[in-house]
């Protein structure tokens, strides 16, 4: 299967501008991105994003000891009025990355907690969410 | 005991093909989709809208929100006639998550489809499906109703049956987003003249960007232009070291620079009749300026519908990217995607386990039975 | 009729000097193996590791170990197993490395297994007897670890995994 894959992917490079080609992917997709918030009991407190990154690593070595610290994942973006970040993980860490962003419960002593707002194998998809649609 | 390495099902569907290729399909796709977010641009070496553009992104149609809808409301006779029945009706609940509360749409074929949890669907009484989302815990129920069938016709049975249900049975309550083509206010005036309403124009956004590096399409695969793309209209940078703690992300090589960018965005509740046009004005566009135009269109509404028939998609989003290359050597093109998403909104609380998704996904392994019956047959 | 699945992995537990093999016991042993996989695996690789696993069996002179993992996670418990440096038994650390020999679904399976390499050690062993006594006594030692009961003598594997299909 994966080297079907492969072959789609390939033809999908040398297909020329103008022809008509269909690719279908199943469960190839290699990244999941996550937008995720911390909550903090404290708001006045303020982590940069090396900060929340290691603060991330640690929950991920707490869950899931050296191997889950050892997993890959990226800060694609950090915005820390809002303490909200956009997170890139491989597909095959994103459990892991969950679960310890779930079971992380405190930040220098004080209570915190992540909120998972949206989850997606597409990053353009993390770009809009209807349910932030506020009309007055 | 699950395998950590698993994550969610997806797929992702890729089309690239001319836009005056018999074979594509943008069309068709965007017909399908009757709740639309989100629509964004992307135009390469743009540092203003052209008019003509601009005019289209503000003039899509407006929407109308009603707040504390009675759902029976909808089974309004005079509504019936002047808007189910005439034209197509888009609706809405708003504020609703399809995971907790009850959730209602109204699709333009005069479906109405109600999510509901299992108490409020035995309060409605009415016949309903399991939802498919989870098919092992059956915990919501899906009721879907033809308006414009002839047994629902105001005074049949089944009619009567349902409005007593949403009437005095299960009072179902709700913000409500309406829209109407091609009556627009009118035609939903029925059901506006009784309610507290507002109208809505979807939200236009132009970002100019600087310094944007553009992969060559040809030779990148789809999911790392899609990565690309979203990396682009979220504002995260491409430039990172291989060393970098924080992020590996790069842009796809080999790769083109250009000085400025400008990315477009509608939000609201956009018709598809509006993303149709805008697609024609693209295509029609003329190329001297923008050497790309990409569409991002981001459909993302709790009740999502596929095709017609097909029940709700929890937390469902479809969505479509759209990439044309107006007249490059006099020729013009377009690169389409669509791609379905399952659940992956998660409610706001982070659950103290696994995301279920997964638990509800495991394919079974084949056995290896087969290979040893045939071994018995030789012996 | 359905029955709770497990994995019993073979190890053989090498250290340097073999008087320290003498100091070892089951507990420390399970010990051992759960801190690694707590190091290796976390939080979640120690919840594992309370659900079912044991020290079956364990050989003070020859370092054979049977550990039993449940079916379901054992490959992750197994992946801690070579983090394993050393064993703390009686207040002395024992420096030594487990050397997986064998994973088999049954006990029955692995003690076949476990006889026949003992079998194929001890003809390892035979050329390099310096006198006939000792020949002997290898020889011996050889016949005696024929199965009796009936079974065939030379172990046919490929069935190890008995409950392999489910």
């Amino acid at each position: 299967c994966a080297a079907m894959m492969q072959g789609q992917t390939s033809d999908w490079k040398i297909a020329g501008p103008c022809t008509f080609h269909r690719v279908v992917l199943k469960n190839a997709s290699p990244h999941h991105y996550m937008k995720v918030h911390l909550e903090l009991e404290d708001n006045s407190n303020r982590l940069s994003a090396v900060e929340l990154k290691h603060f991330i690593i640690a929950g991920l070595k707490n869950l899931h000891g050296e191997v889950g610290a050892a997993l890959n994942f990226d800060v694609l973006k950090y915005d820390e009025g809002s303490l909200t970040a956009l997170l890139r993980v491989h597909s095959s860490g994103l459990v892991k990355l969950w679960s310890s962003l779930t079971l992380l419960g405190s930040y220098q002593n004080q209570s915190c907690a992540f909120r998972v707002l949206q989850v997606s194998p597409f990053l353009l998809a993390l770009t809009g969410n209807s349910r932030e649609l506020q009309l007055h | 005991m699950q395998d950590l390495s698993r994550c969610p099902r997806n797929l992702l569907v890729c089309e690239r093909s001319s836009f005056q290729n018999e074979k594509n399909r943008v069309s068709a796709q965007v017909e399908q989709m009757h709740f639309n977010y989100k629509v964004s641009l992307l135009l390469p070496d743009c540092s203003s809208a052209p008019s003509h553009l601009d005019e289209t992104l503000k003039s899509f149609n407006s929407f109308y929100l009603i707040k504390k809808l009675p759902i029976y409301k909808l089974l309004n006779e005079n509504f019936l006639r002047s808007a189910i029945y005439n034209g197509s009706v888009y609706g809405l609940s708003h504020q609703t998550r399809i995971d907790e509360d009850n959730c209602v749409s109204l699709m333009p074929n005069g479906i109405l489809t109600l999510s509901l949890d299992k108490d409020s669907f035995e309060l409605l009484g009415f016949e309903g499906k399991p939802s498919r989302f989870n098919h092992r815990r059956c915990s919501r129920f899906v009721v879907t109703v033809n308006l414009t069938d002839s047994c629902m016709a105001p005074g049949r049975r089944n009619y009567l049956r349902l409005l007593e249900g949403l009437k005095s049975r299960l009072p179902l309550q709700t913000d409500f987003l309406l829209s109407h083509h091609p009556g627009g206010g009118a035609s939903l005036h029925p059901l506006l003249s009784c309610c507290d309403w507002s109208e809505h124009q979807p939200e236009v956004k132009f970002r100019s960007l600087t310094n944007v590096s553009f992969p060559v399409p040809e030779s990148c695969d789809p999911h790392s232009f899609l990565q690309w793309l979203g990396a682009v209209e979220s504002g995260v940078s491409g430039e990172n070291s291989s060393n970098s703690f924080l992020s590996s992300l790069i842009c796809p090589e080999p790769k083109t620079q250009t000085n400025c960018a400008l990315s477009a965005c509608v939000s609201g509740m956009l018709l598809p009749q509006d993303i149709q046009r805008l697609i024609g004005q693209l295509r029609s566009a003329d190329g001297t300026h923008s050497k790309h135009v990409g569409v991002g269109l981001v459909c993302d509404s709790p009740v999502s519908q596929e095709s017609p028939g097909a029940g709700p998609v929890l937390g469902g989003a479809d969505s479509s990217r759209f990439r044309g290359q107006p007249r490059v050597l006099g020729r013009e093109r377009a690169w389409i995607s669509s791609r379905r998403r399952e659940l992956l909104q998660p409610a706001d609380v982070p659950r103290p386990h696994l995301p279920p998704s997964l638990g509800c996904r495991r394919t079974r392994c084949l056995p290896t039975v087969m290979p040893l019956t045939h071994q018995n047959q030789e012996n | 009729m359905v029955r709770v699945k497990s994995r019993y992995l073979l190890c053989e537990v090498n250290v340097s000097e073999s008087r320290d093999l003498l100091l070892l016991d089951d507990r420390a042993v399970a010990g051992a193996v759960r801190s690694a996989v707590a190091r290796m695996h976390g939080d979640y690789g120690a919840a594992l590791c309370s659900i079912r696993l044991s020290v079956k069996y364990l050989n003070v002179h020859n370092g054979m170990v049977f550990l039993r993992f449940p079916k379901s996670c054992y490959q992750l418990l197994w992946s801690a197993l070579p983090f394993i440096t050393n064993i703390e038994s009686r207040g002395q650390q024992i420096p030594c490395f487990l050397n997986c020999l064998h994973v088999g679904g049954t006990i029955r399976t692995c003690q076949k297994f476990l006889i026949r390499y003992n079998t194929q050690q001890l003809q390892r062993i035979l050329p390099k007897c310096k006198n006939a006594a000792e020949k002997d006594q290898v020889c011996q030692e050889i016949l005696n670890c024929l199965p009796t009961r009936g079974s065939k003598p030379t172990y046919e594997g490929g069935s190890e995994f008995e409950d392999e299909r489910e």
